[in-house]
């Protein structure tokens, strides 16, 4: 089956004083109807960035993107334009996103508004929506600021799907949620999921939820991605270093959990300074001389395993 | 055990609202030991908040506290005047915040910045810097001299907080509260951040009281926990105690919930079914009887007290529990 969204060398880059910086660096991915596909790395890495190109909200810098087998092309200002309808996108701030002076039904029914769908009477999807996120009708008529974190989340998502989209780009889908909430909203991603046939792309920095909902998953370090890969095999059997540390720093609530953590030193370095080389070599526990002069090209490891490093792990 | 640095005692606020009295926070103890590091643990809108701006007095216009007492090393922090309890913020108790880019000041370097915060010391210009390179080195900031010059958008996230941390210990406070320190950073930051606590912790002797809703963090660090729910404290004791054997319906749930602790991979997580009670027009008997499984007739007309020592725990079914476990 053709991907539903394909990435091809993806790049991002701002001008700042004195230069440019790739925020992006060079990303390619696939992803699959009904599939999730999850991004992890830290605040910085460029997780954000990418989902916001990808949408077209911001400009990009190189590479290709096809969307259900078409290239997208670029504007004036050099963003993509996806169609909309199919592509959406669930924003990180889930209070924040929504209009404080519309209504939930207002903003739920203003995707149709916008895409002007004719045949839909948008007072009556926006309550149709609204039960499909559990949310009874008596939500219609609140305004954002009368909303749970959790409530605001359903809606933003009543709202990415209100059209139907195809690809569901979700940036940090649970961040802020209490862990009961959490898996409210995980859930109901799952179970739209299954019903629609729906690709995902979930942004996130949260270890644990990424090895419950995703089929594949992505490391990203200073805008690329280092691993990328069937997320339980990578959880499993990382070949990155910095993939095993950030899976052994995951901190468990178990208190007779022994750690296994592996220190890594230093702070990630500044975009603006790449470090020769292998750009991860400055906090690598297993750095080699090879490491601090040739960047590692990439390495394909049985089916879509993918990573960027000389002496990858074994075990 | 020497007398505790933070007592609460019987703690209880309310905020004015247009529909009444919300009680945010009913009935609170606490008790932070010399040298120990509590966590408080708990979903949002349980009063976490509440509670750390009662402790600093930094509570909203609409706050009243409605009863207790919040006893710091003996003083009693809600009798003290605003210039009595200027003068112990940021020197006897000081505080790091969720989010280091939004607690730093963007436009001031942070030389100047960490200077400002030894306001109270009558040292020369130079000793300040000098105190605040060593204190930078001291939470593991490459360069401390050259750091002094730059501005907080120059720092990654995991620096910056361990910056708002240095800053928190210059004056060797006696109290840390850190609130949710490490949601902002990713997981191999965060261990650091932790581990440098801890050690940070035994130098320095002081206490910290450790707001997380992450219960890995807790369990990484924390020696007890309290668990809140609703504004009320419904579990307390050793962190492995709570941890392994959970009393508290809410804190069993909690912890069910949690994917970290889920083994098996899963499409179908757990959720804690129902929502909070309204705090304003307060459910008679017990808070949690709503969303728990176990409730009985009584549970619903008398609210249960903490019991258990040590391991303590607010529930009327925990004699129930306790002969039906093995």
């Amino acid at each position: 089956m053709s991907a539903l969204l394909s990435v091809n060398d993806l790049r991002v880059r701002y001008p700042v004083r004195g230069g440019f910086v790739d925020v992006v660096h060079g990303v390619s991915l696939d992803i699959k109807r009904g599939e999730t596909t999850a991004i992890v790395g830290e605040s910085g890495s460029g997780k954000t960035t990418l989902a916001m190109a990808l949408c077209g909200l911001a400009p990009v810098y190189g590479g290709e993107v096809r969307f259900e087998g078409e290239l997208l092309q670029r504007d004036r200002k050099n963003r993509l334009n996806p169609d909309r309808k199919r592509v959406a996108l669930m924003f990180q701030d889930p209070v924040g996103s929504l209009n404080p002076r519309m209504t939930v039904r207002k903003a739920l029914a203003e995707p149709f508004r916008i895409h002007k769908v004719e045949s839909a009477d948008p007072d009556r999807e926006a309550l149709g929506l609204l039960d499909k996120v559990g949310l009874g009708e008596d939500f219609a008529d609140r305004y954002p600021h009368q909303l749970s974190g959790g409530q605001a989340r359903r809606v933003g998502v009543a709202r990415a799907l209100a059209l139907r989209p195809h690809l569901l780009i979700a940036d940090e889908p649970t961040a802020g949620l209490d862990v009961s909430v959490q898996g409210e909203v995980l859930n109901l991603l799952s179970q739209l999921q299954q019903e629609m046939g729906l690709g995902i792309l979930v942004i996130t920095h949260n270890l644990n939820i990424v090895r419950h909902v995703a089929d594949r998953m992505a490391i990203m370090y200073l805008g690329r991605f280092i691993e990328q890969g069937d997320s339980q095999q990578i959880f499993s059997q990382p070949r990155h270093p910095y993939t095993a540390a950030l899976l052994a720093a995951n901190p468990s609530p178990d208190p007779d959990a022994q750690p296994g953590e592996i220190e890594l030193k230093g702070d990630v370095p500044s975009l603006l300074q790449r470090p020769p080389g292998c750009e991860f070599h400055t906090r690598c526990p297993g750095v080699r001389e090879k490491c601090r002069g040739l960047f590692p090209e990439v390495s394909i490891d049985g089916e879509h395993r993918q990573y960027h490093c000389f002496y990858p792990l074994d075990n | 055990m020497t007398a505790p640095v933070l007592d609460i005692r019987g703690l209880s606020i309310s905020y004015g609202t247009e529909a009444g009295a919300l009680k945010a926070l009913r009935d609170v103890d606490l008790e932070v030991g010399e040298g120990s590091i509590i966590g408080i643990v708990g979903e949002s809108g349980c009063g976490k908040s509440t509670l750390i701006s009662a402790i600093i007095r930094l509570l909203a216009p609409n706050a009243q506290i409605v009863q207790g007492a919040v006893n710091f090393k003996g003083r009693d922090l809600l009798g003290l005047s605003s210039e009595q309890m200027r003068a112990l913020r940021g020197d006897e108790i000081s505080m790091v915040f969720q989010d280091p880019m939004t607690s730093l000041n963007p436009t001031l370097t942070i030389g100047r910045q960490m200077s400002d915060v030894q306001h109270r010391s009558t040292v020369s210009r130079s000793e300040k810097n000098a105190c605040s390179v060593m204190m930078l080195e001291r939470v593991g900031i490459p360069d401390p001299e050259a750091q002094l010059k730059r501005y907080p958008h120059h720092l990654s996230g995991g620096m910056r907080q361990r910056v708002a941390i240095a800053m928190a210990l210059m004056a060797e406070p006696s109290l840390l509260i850190a609130d949710e320190p490490t949601t902002a950073l990713d997981a191999t930051l965060e261990v650091q951040i932790i581990h440098r606590l801890k050690e940070l912790q035994r130098e320095f002797g002081c206490s910290i009281l450790f707001i997380s809703h992450h219960l890995g963090v807790i369990a990484e660090l924390c020696e007890e926990v309290i668990v809140m729910y609703a504004g009320e404290v419904v579990e307390s004791g050793p962190l492995r105690e709570v941890f392994i054997d959970p009393k508290h319906p809410y804190t069993r749930k909690l912890l069910e919930c949690d994917p970290a602790r889920i083994a098996e991979p899963t499409r179908e997580l757990p959720v804690i079914e129902g929502s909070l009670p309204n705090l304003v027009n307060l459910p008679d008997g017990c808070i949690f009887k709503d969303r728990c499984s176990k409730a009985e007739a009584r549970c619903g007309i008398e609210p249960p007290k903490m019991s258990g020592d040590g391991h303590r725990a607010a529930c009327h079914l925990l004699d129930h529990f306790q002969e039906t476990s093995p």
